[in-house]
Order: C-alpha cells, then sequence, then structure tokens
C-alpha cells in the first residue's frame, strides 16, 4: 500500500515544503511592500509633523490611525532625512537599552511594564505635563525618560538608563511614528474602556 | 466581541482540543486493550469534543468561515486516532508487535 | 568512546547547567512581580528576563548538538567530518556565552550607538547578545552543520534520518543571520525577526526534534528504521505544511496587510493536528511495548515530549490563536504560559530523553530503572504545569481586564497587574517555580549520580539490587 511506503510520505513532505516556502516568498514580498514606510500600513517618517489619532472605523468595522493636521514634534518640522535620522537613532536608543525585555512593541517583548504601540496617544500624559513641567506632550515623554525613576508612574518604577537629551527625544519621535502604524485594529479600542455586559 | 464572548470562547477552544488529547488517549488504551468500556469513555470524550463544538458554532460571535474551520477540525480530531493507529498497525506488522 | 560522543556528553552537561542558569534567572525575573523593588537599581526585570529567555535558546541549542554528536558516529559508522573544528569550538561557546551574561550582568546597556550593538547589547528578543557573540554563536552552527552535512556528502549512504536532519540544517543557520541587523522600522525589525523565532521553534527545530526523538526511539525500543522514517516523513509533511503559513499567526499586528489574519490563523489552527497524530503515536509505542524499556526515565521523558507538546503547543496555542480571539490575548502573560509549556514539551523533555539515553550507554548501565529519576520527573514536570496553569490565570485576567474592558492604556495595563487574580496568580507561579527548581536539583543530582552507586556496588559482596 503506498501509504505504508516512506517515500511516498517523503515525497508529500517535500512536495508541501516546497509548495508552502513559495507562497510564504511570494506573501512576503507584497508584505514588505506594506510596511516599508510610505506603504499602505506604515505611514513615512515624517508623518511625526501631523496629529496622530486612533479611531473606530466603521467601514472596515476595527480601529485605525487617523492622521491629521500638521503638529511639529517639539515645535519644529523636519525634512525626510532629518526625520530618517531621529526614528533610525530611536530605534537604536530602544535596542542599546533592550526596552523590549520589559515593554511589548505591537504586542511583541515583555509584559512587565506597559505596551509602548500606542503610548504616544495615552491620556496619561496629560497628567505627566503637569508632573514634569512641561509645555507639551512630547516634552513630558522626554523628561519622563530621562529621570524616570522621578517621575515614577506607578510602585514598578522604569529604571534610570540614562538616556540623554538627544535620545530621549529621538525616542519619542519613534513612539510617535509607532502610534500612526495600521496594526489591524490593536489594541482593541485604546484608550476607550467597554462596559462588560 | 464582548469581553464575555471573548474568555468563554477562547476556553471552548482549549476544552476542545484538550478533549481530543483525552479521547485519543482513551481511544488508544482502549484498542490496546480490546476494551469495550474504554471505546466507550473514548466516546464519551468525542462527545464533549463535538458538543464544544458545537457550542462555538452555535453560540459565539465568530464569523462563519471560523466557525467552518472549527467544524471541520472537530471532524478531523475525530479520524486522527483510528487513521494514525490503523497507520502503526500496518508498518509494524513486519516487526511482529501488534494490538 | 568516539570523538563525536564525548563531544556529546559535554555538550549535555553543559545544557543541563545552563538548564540551571536559565531556572534561576527565571526565578529572579518571577521575583519583580512580587516584589518590584527587588534590586532595584542594580539588577532589573530586563536583565533576568534576559538571562531567562538567552539561556533557554542556549540550553536547547547545546542539548541538540549534544543529542546529534551524540548519534551522528552510529548513524554514519565513523567519526563526523571536522570533529576537531567541534571540539574547539564546544569551549569557545560556553565561554562566549559565559562572557555575555556577565556583560548583561555587569554592564547592561550602553548608548544608543552600533558600537553598543557590538559590544554589549543588541535589544532583540531572545538575540540580545552583542554582535561579537552572534558571530561566535554562527560560527559554532556552521560547523555543527558541516559536521552533519559534510558527512553525508561523504558517507557512501546516507539515512534518510540523516538526509532529512542534513537539508534542516541549511535554513536553520541561514536563519540565524536575522540576529545581526539592526532594522529602524519596527514592523519590518519584526517581519523577519519572526522569520527566526517561528521558522526556528515551529518549523526547523520540530524537524530536528523529530529526527533526534527518531533515533531515540530505535535506540529506547528498537523499533526498526523504516518505520521511523515513515513517520519523520509524514511529520515534515504536516509540521511544514502547516507551519510554514502558520508564522502568519506572528503577522496579525505588526503592521502587515491585513490577509495574514485569515492564512495565519487558517494553518496555525491546522498545527495541532500532528501534534495529536504524536500522541497517539506514543500511546501506541508505549501500549504496545507494555512500557517494557531498559531506560524508563529516557522513555518516560519521550512520553512527557510527546504529550507536553500537544498540551503546551496545541492546546494552549489554539486557546489563542484565531485573530479575533489574539486581538485580546496578544502581548499578555496569556503568551507566557503558553510560551513556557509549549518550550517544555516540545524541546526539553526530549532532550532529558537523550540525557538519558547517553547516560545509559557511557556509564554502561543493562537497564536505567532506579527510582530516583521520578522524583525530578514529577517535580519538574508538576512544576511546569503549575506555572502555566497560574500564568493562564494570569493571562485571562490580564486580557479581559486590561484589554477586552480597560482600553490597553497605561491605566488599564495598572488595573489588569493589581487585578487580584493576576496578583495571587504571580505568587502561584513563584510557588510553582520553586517546586520547578526543586525538580532540576533533583534532576541535575540524578545525572550526576545514576549509575554509579550501583557500580560501585557490584564489587561488594551479597548487596541486594535495589
Amino acid at each position: 500500500m503506498q501509504y505504508e511506503d516512506p517515500n511516498f510520505w517523503r515525497a508529500g513532505a517535500i512536495s508541501t515544503t516546497v509548495v508552502m516556502a513559495i507562497v510564504l516568498v511570494m506573501l512576503t514580498i507584497d508584505s514588505l511592500d506594506a510596511i516599508n514606510p510610505g506603504g499602505s500600513h506604515v505611514p513615512p517618517y515624517t508623518v511625526i509633523n501631523r496629529h496622530i489619532e486612533y479611531a473606530h472605523n466603521s467601514k472596515l468595522g476595527r480601529d485605525m490611525p487617523v492622521i491629521g493636521s500638521d503638529e511639529p514634534l517639539f515645535g519644529k518640522s523636519v525634512t525626510d532625512t532629518e526625520a530618517a535620522a531621529l526614528i533610525e537613532q530611536g530605534k537604536l536608543v530602544i535596542q542599546s537599552r533592550a526596552c523590549i525585555d520589559c515593554h511589548t512593541f505591537m504586542g511583541n517583548g515583555a509584559y512587565y511594564a506597559p505596551d509602548l504601540t500606542k503610548a504616544w496617544l495615552d491620556p496619561a500624559w496629560d497628567a505627566w505635563i503637569a508632573i514634569t513641567g512641561a509645555e507639551s506632550r512630547e516634552e513630558a515623554m522626554a523628561r519622563f525618560l530621562m529621570a524616570p525613576e522621578q517621575y515614577a508612574t506607578w510602585q514598578r518604577k522604569m529604571p534610570d538608563l540614562g538616556i540623554s537629551r538627544d535620545e530621549a527625544v529621538a525616542t519619542v519621535a519613534y513612539l510617535k511614528w509607532l502610534s500612526s502604524i495600521d496594526t489591524n485594529g490593536f489594541p482593541i479600542h485604546f484608550g476607550r474602556i467597554k462596559v462588560s455586559k | 466581541m464582548s469581553p464575555a464572548a471573548f474568555l468563554l470562547t477562547s476556553l471552548s477552544l482549549g476544552v476542545m482540543v484538550l478533549a481530543a488529547g483525552a479521547y485519543a488517549l482513551l481511544y488508544g488504551a482502549a484498542r490496546l486493550k480490546n476494551s469495550r468500556s474504554l471505546f466507550v469513555l473514548a466516546g464519551l470524550a468525542y462527545g464533549v469534543l463535538a458538543l464544544d463544538a458545537a457550542g462555538v458554532v452555535l453560540a459565539t460571535p465568530l464569523a462563519l468561515a471560523w466557525k467552518l474551520v472549527i467544524a471541520a477540525s472537530a471532524l478531523a480530531y475525530l479520524r486522527i486516532p483510528p487513521l494514525t493507529w490503523g497507520y502503526l498497525q500496518r508498518t509494524h506488522r513486519d516487526e511482529g508487535a501488534h494490538t | 568512546m568516539s570523538r563525536s560522543k564525548n563531544l556529546a556528553v559535554k555538550y549535555l552537561i553543559a545544557a543541563v547547567l545552563f538548564f540551571g542558569v536559565m531556572t534561576l534567572s527565571g526565578l529572579l525575573a518571577a521575583t519583580y512581580y512580587i516584589n518590584p523593588e527587588f534590586l532595584f537599581g542594580l539588577l532589573h526585570f530586563s536583565i533576568a528576563k534576559i538571562l531567562h529567555i538567552d539561556t533557554m535558546i542556549i540550553w536547547l541549542l547545546m542539548g541538540f548538538m549534544g543529542a546529534v554528536y551524540w548519534f551522528l558516529p552510529d548513524e554514519f559508522g565513523r567519526e563526523p567530518v571536522g570533529i576537531w573544528a567541534a571540539e574547539i569550538l564546544f569551549w569557545v561557546f560556553v565561554v562566549a556565552v559565559l562572557v555575555v551574561a556577565a556583560i548583561f550582568v555587569f554592564v547592561q546597556w550602553g548608548p544608543g550607538t552600533e558600537t553598543t550593538l557590538w559590544l554589549f547589547q543588541q535589544g532583540r528578543k531572545y538575540v540580545e547578545a552583542p554582535r561579537w557573540a552572534a558571530i561566535g554563536v554562527a560560527l559554532v552552527m556552521l560547523v555543527f552543520a558541516w559536521n552533519v552535512v559534510g558527512t553525508a556528502m561523504q558517507a557512501r549512504r546516507i539515512t534518510g534520518v540523516m538526509a532529512v536532519m542534513s537539508v534542516n540544517m541549511v535554513p536553520l543557520v541561514l536563519l540565524y543571520l536575522i540576529a545581526f541587523p539592526n532594522i529602524s522600522n519596527m514592523a519590518v525589525d519584526l517581519y523577519w525577526w519572526w522569520w527566526l523565532v517561528h521558522l526556528w521553534v515551529e518549523a526547523t527545530w520540530e524537524i530536528l526534534i523529530g529526527c533526534i526523538m527518531a533515533l531515540a526511539m530505535m535506540k529506547l525500543l528498537g523499533t526498526s528504521r523504516q518505520i521511523v522514517e515513515g513517520w519523520l516523513y509524514i511529520e515534515v509533511a504536516l509540521v511544514l505544511g502547516t507551519g510554514i503559513l502558520g508564522l502568519g499567526h506572528h503577522y496579525f499586528w505588526i503592521g502587515t496587510p491585513d490577509y495574514w489574519l485569515g492564512i495565519g490563523g487558517f494553518f496555525s489552527a491546522l498545527e495541532p493536528l500532528p501534534l495529536l497524530g504524536m500522541v497517539v503515536h506514543a500511546i501506541y509505542d508505549a501500549g504496545v511495548h507494555r512500557m517494557k524499556t531498559t531506560n524508563r526515565p529516557g522513555f518516560c521523558w519521550a512520553l512527557a515530549e510527546a504529550f507536553g507538546n500537544f498540551l503546551g503547543a496545541g492546546v494552549f496555542g489554539f486557546m489563542i490563536t484565531l485573530p479575533q480571539l489574539n486581538l485580546f490575548a496578544h502581548g499578555t502573560q496569556w503568551t507566557v504560559s503558553h510560551g513556557h509549556f509549549a518550550f517544555w514539551g516540545a524541546y526539553a523533555c526530549g532532550i532529558l530523553s537523550v540525557c538519558y539515553i547517553a547516560l545509559q550507554e557511557q556509564r554502561r548501565l543493562a537497564t536505567v530503572d532506579s527510582s530516583s529519576w521520578v522524583w525530578a520527573f514529577i517535580l519538574l514536570n508538576g512544576g511546569l504545569i503549575g506555572m502555566a496553569g497560574s500564568l493562564l490565570v494570569a493571562g485571562m485576567a490580564q486580557a479581559f481586564f486590561e484589554r477586552a474592558i480597560g482600553g490597553s492604556t497605561l491605566e488599564a495595563f495598572i488595573a489588569g497587574q493589581e487585578n487580584p487574580w493576576f496578583v495571587i496568580s504571580m505568587y502561584s507561579r513563584f510557588g510553582f517555580g520553586l517546586v520547578f527548581a526543586a525538580g532540576y536539583l533533583a534532576l541535575a543530582w540524578n545525572l550526576l549520580t545514576l549509575g554509579r552507586r550501583e557500580a560501585a556496588m557490584s564489587i561488594r559482596p551479597v548487596v541486594p539490587a535495589e
């Protein structure tokens, strides 16, 4: 019987693997196109010059980032090159401090500290603007990053990681850009509390 | 999906696969011992799986396509133990070890 | 004993030792959830977590390598090609891991520059090790692949198991290259990072452990090669058939197009099916042989592998894999419960089985069946199930209160973490972690002493066997 013949299953293993791998490669080419800055799901880095929101889209049936009017970060509009430099520096900060080993980014990482996907949009920053004596949300975020132990959020304190002013500015820029990515609705109804029946 | 519906649906899916494992375990034991009562228990385990799957299909807010996947999985779980057992018996037949 | 088998024993010892480091750092990481002030200013959660997850990868990799080096000379009937290089690189590997661990503990981080990535910290999960160490690991794996593939190419005949293992080496090693780049765009970074993580632990590693367990079954039960090879091909077909596009279950929320919700969810939902087949196979083997084997712990750990894989990866995975459910469970302790149980069942148990197989031959024991291994078995499995269960409760509370109700803000996060179900689960997890740690000590002691007492006793007159 062919089902008892290992060679039958070997042929099956080879053909299955090859077909699946080809499909994966094709989908990868399409996905990379979508997730490069300017693609269908990921805005260009200069989105940090704009107002960003996250709202329910009834046509799609899920939450979507909404890019609004001009809202320069730290009061300064940036060019493509400057934005890319900020994002590159921000990511280096995130990796050098291993942020992903306490926090999550788009739900990936560690679960000891909050998810940072929509951190730019967190309503808690309103309170931190007052606490840090800052004039804007981004300034409050930068001051927090530079002295997290001084502006502790709750009993689990973020440690001081020696983040410089330039690094803090770049990281805030990174988080603003991150919040503009279309993550297919994750996290669900961010900032809106749902009453459980 | 409401918070309660999400929790219930997730747990139901876990129960479904767990029941599949119980069914496989009891089915294997039944074949080994040639025991009618173990076959009955295996059937009951699969009954739990089937009821659970029915619940998922009828009472959860999953879209139709996903419900079809769940239903098809439930059928697949039914067939996997006997198919696997039959394959193992046939291939081990020459070893002189069979049940 | 052949050079390859001697090297195998070294790798298995190193694996078990790093397993201990993983356990200790796991307890440390768990402590912070209960006492957030612990070692504040000195050593933080992130470092404990890095040590915990990285030593997990290292000990499993070393375990795989130990298992392969053990079986290789018997499979090929000769010493593997380039074994001299592997012998040197073993020490390079161990020293590099220790140096990196010291850097993580004493240096911890650096400024946001490429230099930091090269010397101290790359900060990408599981592959945080600085680039110089990643180069070392890549070299170790390249030589490992050469030992397998090179010998296969030189051999006149190659067995089916070795053919599968050899072909599998290529993607296994190539995927590790993803540990090197610094990609600014988080969506692209995570896209490729998941190729490494998923196509390791849900594809190439599964094939590798499948090959190892096939060789183990031939040793433990004397099963014929034709049978294990036929089964191995079925496994490869089903595991890769579901797992390659099952990669999509990591592409729901990272900015990728939404067709991944359907593709990833569908293939991922199929992933438990082959695992059920493995459970049936395990029951068949256990029953038909009436649990008769000359190496009871080796066999029991192999059974634990089949069941643990099904429960941890299959059951726990299926609960959270559909996208509309994953939306709530993603990035919570639910993920952690699944991860712990799946890694334990799919890989750790299999490697422990091989440890006992190698031990039997190395210490020339006719049978391995004293009762001492049972303590380790019960405490480790019981501890792990307890931890996974605790984390499941914590994860459900978090998904419910933080995500489903709370809207995932900082305030919602805190509410979830302070929820009584969550808090109690953190204590419970720690308690079961202590049980697991006790199991580890029992295991280490058992591996150290197994057979030595019997051998010593055999030179004394008239002592009844245990």
